[in-house]
Order: C-alpha cells, then sequence, then structure tokens
C-alpha cells in the first residue's frame, strides 16, 4: 500500500490517464446496464411485478401469451391442484385508444389492454382514483404514462377500430407490457375486444390468453400430466417469452460481456506496459530484499484504489446522466445492478493486473547488477 | 562466524555449446569492520563474485557462508528475507526508487519487513543525517544530486543493520571529488558500524580507503600487496 500510494502520488498524469478510461469504461458499463434495465422493465413490468410464481399456457405456445388461449374454467380446476394457493386468468390485447372529445390523429396512443378479474392478485394498486369494480365493465385503470400524455381520471377512451369505450377511473404506475402502456380492465370487456371477430375466439367458451398461478412450490411437471394440452412454467420463463423480451435483453448483455471482455485486455495491457517499464526498479527492489509478495501486493493495491476511484466517479457519472437523459428513453438504474456491475469491474481490474504481478515474480534480480558478463 | 567467507567457489556458465568458468576456485574471508576492494578488468568475473556473495546467484561448486548460513541451502524466498536482513546493497548507479524521497528511500526497506516503527524512522534520520542529508529529507530522486542520490543509497544500505555492506562501482557516475566523498563515507560507516564491506570497482584512486585489495582475472581471485603500505597509513586518518 506504501508504495502503491507514494506512486500514485508521485506520477498524478500517467494514473490520470488509466483512471479517466476506467471511468470511461465504467459509466459506459452503468449507462448500458441502466437502458437494459429500462427496456426490460418497458417489456415486462406488469409481469415481473405480478404477484404470481407461475403461469400455465395453452400447449405448444412456447410461453407466449399471443400465442396461447385456454378456458377461464380451467383456473378453477388448477386451484384445486396441489401448492397452487390461488390461479386466475389473464387476456392481453395491444390497441390504440383516443380520447373521446378528441378526434385529433396525434393524440392516439397504443396501448396494452389487459383483462384480469377485479381485485385479485393480478390487479395491481392504484397511485390516484379508484380500483376497477367487478360490475363496472366501462372503467378501467391506466398507467400514468396516459397521465403524462394528458389523459385524466373521469375520461372517455375510444378503441381504434373498435365500438368500445373506456373510462379512465384510476391510474397506477410502472405497469407496463411489450413496451406499451397498459391499460387494465375486467377479463368480459376484453373478450369483447380481443374477440369482436366471429370466431376468433376458436370455439373456446370465456378464453383467457393464460392463467397465473400462486404458489412457490408447485410442480410444473406434474400440472403439464394432470393437464391436457397445457405447459406451465416460471414466471421468469414467460417474462422471457414477451415478444422481444429475449432479443433485446440478449443484445444487451452481449455489448455488456463485449465490454467488460475489452476492458479486461484493456487494463490489462495498461498495468503490463506500466510493470514492464519499471521492470528494471523492480529487479533492484528485489535485489534489496523485496519479496514477491511485497510487490505483488503494492500492484494490487494500486489497481484497487485506481479502479475504486474510477468506479466511483463513474457511477456520479451515470447518475448525473440520467438526470439529463430524454423522458422517453427507456432507463433505470437499478442500484444492485450497479453495485453488481461495479464488484465485478473491481475484480475484472484486479483480475487484468494478475498477468503483471506474474511478471515481476518472474524478474531476476540479478539485473540490477547490470552488466554481468 | 560473522562476516563472510568464500571457500573454493567455483561458478560456471552454459553458453551455447560453451562452458564459461566465471569464478575459478575463489576463497576469501572478510571479517566484520574489514572493508575490502576487489577490481579487475571488465570480463574478469568480478560482477558473478558479488552477485554470489550478494545472494544473487548460487555458486556451482565451493560454499558460501554469510553470518553463519549457507547460500547454497536456502530457498529462494529465504534469499530475499536474507538479502533484506543481513546484505546492503550500494549499486553502481545509486538506483533510488523514482517516486519516494530520501527519508521513504530508507523507510520502504524497513516495510518490507513490517511495520515502520518510530525507532526505524529515528535511525533513518541519524543515518542521514550523518551522511549529510540532514536537509534532503523530502526531496525526491530527481532533485539531488549525483553525489547526495549515492549517499543516500549508502544509507538504504546500512537502513537494516546488515551484517555485510556489498558495492558495486559506487563511483561509476560520479566526478572524482564526488567519488573520493562516498567512498570515504562508505569506509567510515563501515569501521563505525562495524560492518564486513566489499566493494568492486576498477576505479583504482579509491583502493586507499581500503583494507585489502584483491585482484580478479580470468575467474581467478589473488590478494594484491601493492597497496597494503598505503593504506594502512590512509586508513589512521579516517574514523
Amino acid at each position: 500500500m506504501f508504495l502503491a500510494l507514494k506512486e500514485l502520488k508521485h506520477g498524478k498524469f500517467r494514473f490520470l490517464m488509466i483512471g479517466v478510461i476506467t471511468v470511461l469504461i465504467a459509466w459506459l458499463v452503468f449507462i448500458l446496464s441502466g437502458l437494459g434495465n429500462g427496456l426490460s422493465t418497458l417489456s415486462a413490468a406488469t409481469f415481473k411485478n405480478m404477484d404470481a410464481h407461475y403461469v400455465t399456457f395453452e400447449e405448444g405456445s412456447r410461453a407466449s401469451m399471443s400465442r396461447s388461449l385456454l378456458n377461464e374454467s380451467l383456473a378453477d380446476e388448477l386451484e384445486k391442484a396441489d401448492d397452487v394457493s390461488a390461479a386466475t386468468g389473464m387476456g392481453a390485447t395491444m390497441g390504440t385508444v383516443l380520447n373521446e372529445s378528441s378526434s385529433a390523429d396525434k393524440e392516439k396512443v397504443d396501448v396494452a389492454i389487459l383483462g384480469i378479474t377485479p381485485g385479485n392478485f393480478l390487479e395491481p394498486d392504484v397511485i390516484e382514483g379508484n380500483p376497477l369494480q367487478a360490475n363496472e365493465p366501462l372503467e378501467v385503470i391506466a398507467n400514468d404514462t396516459l397521465k403524462k400524455k394528458g389523459f385524466e381520471i373521469g375520461d372517455t377512451l375510444k378503441i381504434e377500430g373498435s365500438l368500445e369505450k373506456m373510462k379512465i377511473v384510476g391510474f397506477v404506475e410502472n405497469e407496463t407490457y411489450n413496451h406499451l402502456p397498459a391499460i387494465f380492465t375486467t377479463l368480459d370487456k376484453w373478450r369483447t375486444i380481443q374477440f369482436a371477430a366471429p370466431g376468433s375466439d376458436k370455439g373456446i367458451k370465456n378464453p383467457v390468453n393464460a392463467i397465473m398461478l400462486q404458489g412457490e412450490n408447485i410442480d410444473s411437471e406434474k400440472l403439464n400430466k394432470l393437464f391436457k394440452n397445457t405447459e406451465t412454467v416460471t414466471k421468469s420463463t414467460a417474462v422471457q417469452g414477451m415478444p422481444g423480451y429475449k432479443e433485446e435483453n440478449g443484445t444487451i448483455m452481449m455489448m455488456l460481456a463485449f465490454l467488460l471482455a475489452i476492458s479486461t485486455f484493456v487494463l490489462g495491457v495498461f498495468f503490463y506496459v506500466l510493470t514492464l517499464q519499471k521492470s528494471n526498479q523492480f529487479g533492484i527492489l528485489k535485489a534489496i530484499g523485496a519479496s514477491n509478495l511485497f510487490l505483488g501486493k503494492a500492484i494490487v493495491a494500486q489497481v484497487f484504489l485506481l479502479s475504486f476511484v474510477s468506479i466511483v466517479v463513474g457511477i456520479l457519472l451515470t447518475y448525473g446522466t440520467a438526470l439529463i437523459l430524454p423522458d422517453g428513453m427507456p432507463f433505470s438504474l437499478d442500484f444492485k445492478l450497479v453495485i453488481i456491475y461495479s464488484l465485478l469491474l473491481l475484480v475484472i481490474s484486479i483480475l487484468s493486473s494478475v498477468i503483471s504481478v506474474r511478471k515481476v515474480t518472474k524478474i531476476d534480480p540479478l539485473q540490477a547488477i547490470g552488466r554481468l558478463e | 562466524m560473522s562476516g563472510i567467507q568464500f571457500k573454493n567457489v567455483s561458478k560456471l556458465y552454459q553458453q551455447g555449446e560453451n562452458q564459461v568458468l566465471a569464478l575459478d576456485d575463489v576463497s576469501l574471508t572478510v571479517e566484520q569492520g574489514e572493508f575490502i576492494a576487489v577490481i579487475g578488468p571488465s570480463g574478469s568475473g568480478k560482477s558473478t563474485f558479488l552477485a554470489i556473495a550478494g545472494a544473487l546467484l548460487q555458486s556451482s561448486e565451493g560454499e558460501v557462508i554469510l553470518n553463519g548460513k549457507n547460500l547454497n541451502q536456502l530457498n529462494p524466498k529465504d534469499l530475499a528475507r536474507l538479502r533484506l536482513e543481513e546484505i546492503g546493497f550500494i549499486l553502481q548507479t545509486s538506483n533510488l526508487v523514482p517516486y519516494l524521497n530520501v527519508l521513504e528511500q530508507l523507510l520502504v526497506v524497513k516495510k518490507m519487513a513490517g511495520k515502520v516503527t518510530k525507532e526505524d524512522k529515528k535511525f533513518a534520520k541519524d543515518l542521514l543525517e550523518n551522511l549529510g542529508l540532514a536537509a534532503k529529507l523530502k526531496k525526491f530522486p530527481d532533485q539531488l544530486s549525483g553525489g547526495e542520490r549515492q549517499r543516500t543509497a549508502i544509507a538504504r544500505a546500512f537502513i537494516n543493520n546488515p551484517s555485510i555492506i556489498l558495492a558495486d562501482e559506487p563511483t561509476a557516475s560520479l566526478d572524482s571529488k564526488r567519488a573520493h566523498e562516498v567512498v570515504q563515507l562508505i569506509a567510515k560507516e563501515t569501521k563505525t558500524r562495524n560492518k564486513a564491506a566489499i566493494m568492486v570497482t576498477h576505479d583504482e584512486r579509491m583502493l586507499e580507503y581500503c583494507d585489502k585489495v584483491y585482484r580478479m582475472e580470468d575467474g581467478r581471485l589473488k590478494h594484491d600487496n601493492s597497496f597494503k603500505h598505503e593504506n594502512s597509513k590512509r586508513l589512521s586518518t579516517i574514523g
């Protein structure tokens, strides 16, 4: 630590340059993780937020709501199965809504219309207004994105391509589905919108897209055998099945992985070149009695200090950036993720110094004597 | 016994097909309080001799006993420890750590062994004061003159109170006035602190400060008597 600190202090400019590079890497890592987090929230927040553990789909739908169609009565049967504490149907459809009083095209908003049973565990708490009522089929609760777009409680919405109307009675927050703000309505209302065309329900009575199950110890294999034509998966598998979710997440994760791999090499090479430059100095220190451990510790301590400070600066910059990003940008920093990536970066930079430490152990103290015949 | 002893030491290098005998049956004893010089042309094996004495290189044949320890029987870790505790190196160019100030140059050696105590700090300051560096404690190597750097290196060699001092061409980069100063200081510190000291040099002007002079030629070490008279005369004026 002694050598490490003294050298950092003495060679400010050199270490500042390496520090800046580490800061930039950390900054980019955090921004990417924020974007990834934001995108996946946008894509599947409703799924992630809901208090369910497993989801039952129609067999062959590959965990996708849009490919699956089931009879709602299946929920009652599932509820009786082992380890299932509650089960309820859910339906989803995409649509475009417009304030009834307006006819301007530019005020149209794309939304996800989600059908649920009012009052059960799928219904999110409202932050403003009233919850859904089973006997009020017109009433809906909407994500607060709509509020930001000028909709208010009491507004009546027209649905494009349909004669159906809805009235906003409450707002919820952080409810997005398939990148769109969610509007929650009753299952019956949802059916009249989704299955307006004759035959589109494939003859299934009271259709739903999927059935959400509560119960942490559910044995999905057993349910698959017990109920023909269904497949039950964990909630996280269902999230993966959201359209585009895997692709978006995969892209971000791949960028992150490459960034981390590249930064390992970049930092590793930097530290290695620094070490090479000082190899004569290390030889002398070894000749006067420094052990490999002593010198190795000095290098690792230096890298640790440098990375630690750089990562902290990177975090501050990231939060600063978050403040000035445009409103519609799907950017959401998860503090837990920031900590995880910080630790990962710290580990990576220390790993990258290992090659330098190895070099130091190989330096022969004999070179201090210089001109050996 | 303390001091350093070479017993029939030989060193063989493999250079491609050929074998080079860098040291040929060298025997030598340096007692505590004794300051000896080894001179010889380049390629004579002086550096090999110093490297073996400094536990940086192991001999092919024969034994080197340093302060009662046989160097051939130690592993690299123990050798590093021995270099730290028993040997003080003064190298050709002072070879100070560029980012440490004069006082820290000494303290880092203490750090290698563990913690730096208050006594260590005081001892370091006393040493530096003795060598006329009291006003330069906070200076970095690039702010020092060549002589001051070499004096710092001398102080560094003495900080751990080693039993033997090894100097490798300590005057190589100095003008003759500073060179005399530096060797005089090494001689003085060796005497007052009762160390065994070996200086490898080709600078014959410096031999007057040494108790004995050995000449190295083609790996063989011979005692050179021609300097003896002059030395005893000069030594009485030191210390």
